[in-house]
């Protein structure tokens, strides 16, 4: 994913060493950090990371919520109750802690992160994905395909997914953004993978030396904001795509 | 005497709210004979479609419950049988067509590709043959170029194509019985002429069996080869059609008959039945009618009337024939 650079000319972890920081010239258009690594190489790999946190992190929650969300929905009753308890507790679980408490056990691992991120942000979705799903599950078409045979998992996929698909790519494109900036904001406060420099990362570093070297932490801030940017032009851009309506 | 492909015995279907039990359908009986067209006709509210839901399993439940009767299709016992078999029978044998064939198609898939996932939920057919019977079905219920509109969303078909297009779906995998839920009521009077027309060829050369929800008489007539008349969750009356238009007995019916407009009849105002429809949670005791019915007699209070028959094949729930 992203850019990949070679690793004789960058490596994340030692870097190359040079003995001032500079603001830019030919070998580092956009100049070193205090350390003298180049601040380029460095964003374009932690876009790999960052845009990584934030796809799979979001695949998780939004997998989760729309599951939980449309099969509360659809069945109803008690097993709705049950799964609407069941976010609410999640929902109001202290997320930091549980961080805190993974990166203390396991220690600082991005995947861990990652999971923590993914399976503790479903329920937001969940409950947007289940109102969404309360007024489909009463249309008449889904009696309709019930009438004529369908069994509820092929109704739950078939026919009530496909019709929050919208919604779905709406709160992904929202959520996509959130995780990253999540993500950065535990690297921040330094909760982050040290082994990894996501941008999160590069913001932490940079903001530690703001008076010298200010353009090591305003890179990685206009690249989050370029980011989060992009991911709601897609996010309308497929939006129209799903919505057959737009293409009369 | 033809066999019944589906029979109805004391149906009783209650909807248990906190304003307390509505009895929707209240002990009903009645039999579907092969090839034949059976009319179930009354006001809004008196039970046609929830008997009709009632015979698929598809009261909504909680609130509803089916609390009594038997529902067979040839043998199998529709209230009984394991959800398995019934969801093979859904669709496969029993389908259903809905009043409004606008909220009665996804909105998110063509229509072709709505008709080629039905084919294919109950019969062992690749893509290429299930497209082929789709378009083959398009074009029986009378959709003009069945290529082009297997590729329509059904935004993009007017109400009349729509209405088709879901009663192609429905006969996707050939039913013997075919419950319709009022499919001429949200549709304008030439399109119900070409729907009923469908109907009228259903019958005839597929020999199926249709049960016809409406509360149009003149539907009715075109259509019917014999009528139930139903009031507040019970049957009032059912004979054949000629019979039954002819020679009404139960003073609802005569009154249903009566508020009909007539165009030899000089008259200024229609008719109309007097008071409204009992509420299902408090119903009156003995004939649900009587409040309403000028030939109510002191017995039309105290008991709910029994079936008499009145003449061939003809019954009739009222006490003024006993």
């Amino acid at each position: 994913m992203g850019f990949t650079i070679e690793e004789s000319v960058y490596k994340p972890e030692t870097g190359q060493f040079i003995t001032k920081t500079i603001t830019g010239e030919r070998q580092h258009p956009l100049g070193t950090d205090n350390k003298g690594r180049d601040l380029l190489a460095m964003l374009i790999s932690g876009a790999r990371i960052s845009l990584q946190v934030g796809l799979f992190a979001t695949g998780i929650a939004i997998a989760l919520g729309t599951l939980i969300g449309v099969t509360s929905a659809y069945l109803g009753g008690k097993v709705d109750n049950a799964l609407m308890r069941f976010t609410d507790i999640m929902m109001t679980f202290p997320f930091f802690l549980l961080l805190v408490l993974i990166v203390f056990i396991f220690g600082p691992n991005l995947v861990f992160i990652v999971l923590v991120i993914g399976l503790t942000g479903w329920t937001g979705t969940a409950r947007l994905v289940r109102s969404e799903a309360l007024s489909l599950r009463t249309r008449e078409f889904i009696m309709a395909s019930k009438a004529l045979g369908a069994s509820s998992g092929r109704i739950i996929l078939a026919h009530l997914i496909p019709n929050v698909i919208s919604l779905i790519i709406v709160i992904a494109t929202l959520s996509i953004p959130g995780v990253i900036l999540a993500e950065a904001a535990l690297s921040f406060i330094g909760l982050g993978d040290p082994t990894v420099a996501s941008w999160g990362m590069i913001l932490r570093a940079g903001q530690q030396s703001l008076d010298t070297t200010w353009w090591v932490a305003v890179a990685p801030g206009v690249m989050l904001f370029l980011t989060v940017l992009a991911f709601n032009f897609l996010g309308d851009g497929l939006r129209d795509a799903f919505d057959p309506r737009s293409s009369v | 005497m033809k066999d019944a492909i589906l029979r109805v015995r004391n149906l009783k279907t209650y909807f248990f709210t906190r304003r307390g039990i509505i009895k929707a359908v209240d002990g009903i009986d009645f039999d579907l004979l092969e090839s034949e067209c059976l009319c179930l006709v009354g006001e809004s509210g008196c039970g046609k479609t929830v008997t009709a839901l009632s015979i698929l399993g598809l009261i909504d439940s909680p609130p509803g419950r089916i609390v009594g009767g038997e529902i067979y299709y040839h043998d199998v016992d529709l209230l009984g049988c394991p959800r398995d078999q019934l969801r093979h029978i859904r669709g496969k044998e029993i389908a259903m067509v809905f009043q409004d064939a606008q909220s009665a198609l996804n909105p998110v898939f063509t229509i072709g590709n709505q008709i080629v996932e039905q084919v294919k939920l109950h019969l062992e057919v690749n893509d290429r043959e299930a497209k082929g019977r789709a378009i083959g079905l398009l074009e029986e219920v009378g959709i003009p170029s069945p290529e082009k509109a297997f590729s329509y969303y059904p935004h993009q078909l007017s109400g009349g194509m729509k209405q088709r297009a879901m009663i192609a779906m429905s006969l996707s995998c050939a039913p013997q019985l075919l419950i319709a839920d009022e499919p001429t009521t949200a549709v304008d009077v030439t399109i119900k002429a070409q729907i009923l027309d469908i109907f009228h060829r259903l019958k005839d050369n597929r020999q199926m069996s249709i049960l016809f929800i409406t509360h149009e008489f003149g539907v009715v007539s075109e259509i019917g080869d014999r009528i139930a008349v139903m009031y507040a969750g019970r049957l009032a009356e059912i004979a054949t059609t000629s019979e039954l238009l002819n020679n009404p007995k139960h003073p609802y019916t005569t009154g249903l008959l009566k508020c009909l407009p007539d165009i030899t009849r000089e008259r200024d105002r229609l008719e109309s039945i007097p008071g409204t429809v009992p509420s299902l949670i408090d119903p009156p005791g003995g004939c649900l009618f009587h409040p309403r019915c000028d030939k109510a007699v002191a017995i039309c209070r105290e008991e709910q009337p029994p079936p008499l028959a009145v003449g061939d094949g003809h019954t009739v729930f009222c006490h003024l024939y006993s």
